[in-house]
């Protein structure tokens, strides 16, 4: 018990730590990360005072949002379909959806690098929101899907039964009992599309960017510890949506475990 | 043709794919107001009728009607019929209230209208007061009341309940077979139930349809299906019987364990193999030299009303007992009963 408890702690340090570290010197006024001088906030001011960088955030967010509601709506759909598939189809759909998963993101972004050079799409805001809303697809239909199969079929018969056309069912019974899935859903993608940088890395162009591409590339210009403060904004961000997250899943179960 | 019929059936099959019909070439009617049940065991396509009549599934040949017309391409949704189902179905997303208002919500009826309807159904199925609540706070048997509500809210002319019993208690299921039957007599409406237990269809039914494999081996009252079982089918199915082959002599004379008895039926060929049931109840214990058979105790159970006797006759054949009197195991015995105790049928049914 002891022992479980301490390998635990040692474990969340390890895999904890180096984020401290970066949150740590993003507070130090010597600009570097091996000696911390003394506490400012100048880094802060520093990004707040980039407007480049505040724009960036603010495509970052567009396409976050955009591209999760999109694939949202378009996941849920394509769940109901994975689940009216006759029994051999709906195999076949589920592993090609569990390979766009699994696939490593660099393959996932050169093949869209190709693709949108040949459509004659421009790099820029398009080739990544159509990006984003192709990987996050598989992650909403993934969390969709267990809440479909845990339906009971009868539940589409009664709705039939008490006189409901296709239209009621799915408003009225399928759309309300997979919310909680919806939701989940929603949220991956989300977090999927405001920390991916490989895909976002090939697809993007023509002067657009966004959050982690920009890091990624001001890391490698040289070592400025508004990097560092930006990154403990953004985690300090992920944090709240995780927070937002737990509270939306915990009202939907107590509302479904008692009232 | 007869107005009081709703349903009927003309020879209707359903087939999936190249497999055995599930229904093969059924064909009856049902009148309007009365208690049907169609009883039988697993697989044997009572739930497929009632699926039928909901229109959930089409019947691959035949057709059905109600009040006359054909229905067999209206959907379910546009027929006057109601499911209660055997999982209930109850929406869990739904309180008890808005679940019962399902069907009236999607009719675009008025909210006050709404209000009214769901409230007196609710009090019909004695669920005053819970409209609030929640389906996971209900308990097995007020799911059932719930869903038996939701059904009936929407006034259909036929109610359709799939072994709604099944998944309650002995207790609360023989309460419920009560309340069943007295619903249906208050709404006046054509029940159709679904089980498998026998007990449950005499309790309750106006008529019994019994199936097996697809096709209806017999259809009467609780009483004609006890009492004048068809075939081997039949009477083992309904309650326990004794069932031995047997030799038709004569009319009123037949043959089995080795004796010719005297009985009550006649119309068979002479010498006509038969199948003989004698019910358990009907045999009665006496004393080696009064008995019309002579047998010795096997095994003896008791049951509370009744002591259950498994004896053997000298030729092998077995012979359950029912009886109030108590008879050592090893015992010899003798049986008696009355002419009117044997049931003669016919052998072709049988397997």
């Amino acid at each position: 018990m002891k022992f479980s408890r301490l390998y635990l702690t040692f474990i969340f340090f390890v895999l904890y730590m180096p984020i401290f570290y970066l949150i740590y010197y993003s507070f130090n006024s010597g600009g570097t990360m091996h000696h911390f001088e003394s506490f400012t906030l100048d880094w802060y001011k520093e990004v707040f005072a980039d407007t480049r960088l505040l724009i960036i955030v603010l495509h970052t967010m567009i396409i976050a949002l955009l591209s999760s509601s999109l694939a949202t709506i378009i996941g849920v759909f394509g769940a109901i379909t994975i689940y009216y598939a006759k029994h051999r189809w709906k195999q076949t759909l589920l592993t090609l959806n569990n390979v766009l998963i699994v696939s490593p993101d660099v393959i996932i972004g050169a093949s869209f690098l190709i693709l949108f050079t040949i459509a004659g799409i421009q790099l820029g805001f398009t080739s990544v929101l159509l990006s984003h809303i192709a990987f996050s697809i598989p992650i909403v239909v993934l969390m969709v899907l267990p809440k479909l199969q845990e339906m009971s079929p009868t539940l589409i018969d009664a709705a039939r039964d008490l006189g409901a056309n296709e239209w009621n069912i799915l408003t009225k019974v399928i759309l309300p009992y997979i919310t909680p899935g919806i939701f989940a859903g929603f949220f991956m993608a989300l977090t999927y599309s405001l920390d991916d940088f490989a895909v976002t890395f090939f697809v993007t162009g023509n002067g657009f960017s966004t959050l982690s591409v920009e890091i990624y590339s001001r890391a490698r210009q040289g070592i400025s510890l508004s990097v560092n403060a930006l990154s403990t904004l953004l985690f300090l961000f992920t944090l709240v949506l995780v927070v937002v997250y737990y509270v939306i899943t915990q009202r939907a179960s107590a509302k479904g475990g008692q009232k | 043709m007869d107005d009081r019929v709703i349903i009927r059936f003309n020879h209707v099959t359903k087939q999936y794919d190249n497999d055995l019909p599930v229904l093969d070439d059924v064909s009856f009617e049902m009148e309007r107001g009365k208690f049907y049940t169609l009883l039988g065991p697993s697989g044997c396509g009572k739930t497929t009728i009632l699926r039928l009549i909901a229109g959930f599934i089409e019947p691959t040949k035949g057709d059905i009607y109600f009040h006359g017309k054909r229905m067999n391409n209206v959907p379910a949704n546009k027929r006057q019929v109601n499911t209660v189902f055997q999982d209930y179905a109850l929406f869990p997303h739904l309180n008890v209230f808005e679940n019962v208002a399902f069907g009236l919500r999607i009719k675009k009826i008025g909210k006050e209208d709404i209000e009214r309807k769901v409230k007196e159904a609710l009090r019909f199925v004695n669920l005053e007061g819970y409209e609030q609540r929640a389906i996971h706070e209900m308990s097995g048997g007020q799911r059932q009341r719930v869903a038996i509500a939701r059904a009936i809210v929407n006034e259909p002319d036929v109610l359709l309940l799939d072994e709604p019993l099944s998944a309650l208690d002995l207790k609360l299921r023989t309460e419920m077979q009560y309340e069943l039957r007295e619903l249906q007599r208050r709404l006046g409406i054509t029940f159709i139930f679904v089980t498998h237990d026998q007990e449950e269809a005499l309790a309750m039914s106006d008529e019994i349809f019994v199936l097996n494999k697809g096709k209806i081996e017999q259809r009467g009252t609780p009483k004609d299906i006890y009492d004048e079982p068809v075939n081997r089918f039949v009477a083992d199915f309904i309650g326990e019987s004794n069932i031995i082959t047997g030799t038709m002599i004569d009319d009123f004379v037949v043959e089995f364990a080795n004796q010719q008895f005297a009985c009550i039926d006649r119309g068979f060929a002479k010498n006509e193999r038969v199948d003989i049931v004698i019910r358990p109840e009907d045999l009665e214990l006496t004393t080696v030299e009064r008995g019309k058979l002579r047998v010795r105790v096997d095994s003896v159970l008791f049951r509370g009303v009744h002591y259950e006797l498994c004896c053997y006759d000298t030729y092998g054949n077995e012979w359950l007992v029912h009886s109030t009197k108590k008879a050592d195991i090893g015992e010899e015995i003798g049986l008696h009963f009355e002419p009117e105790a044997i049931h003669v049928m016919k052998r072709s049914g049988g397997e």
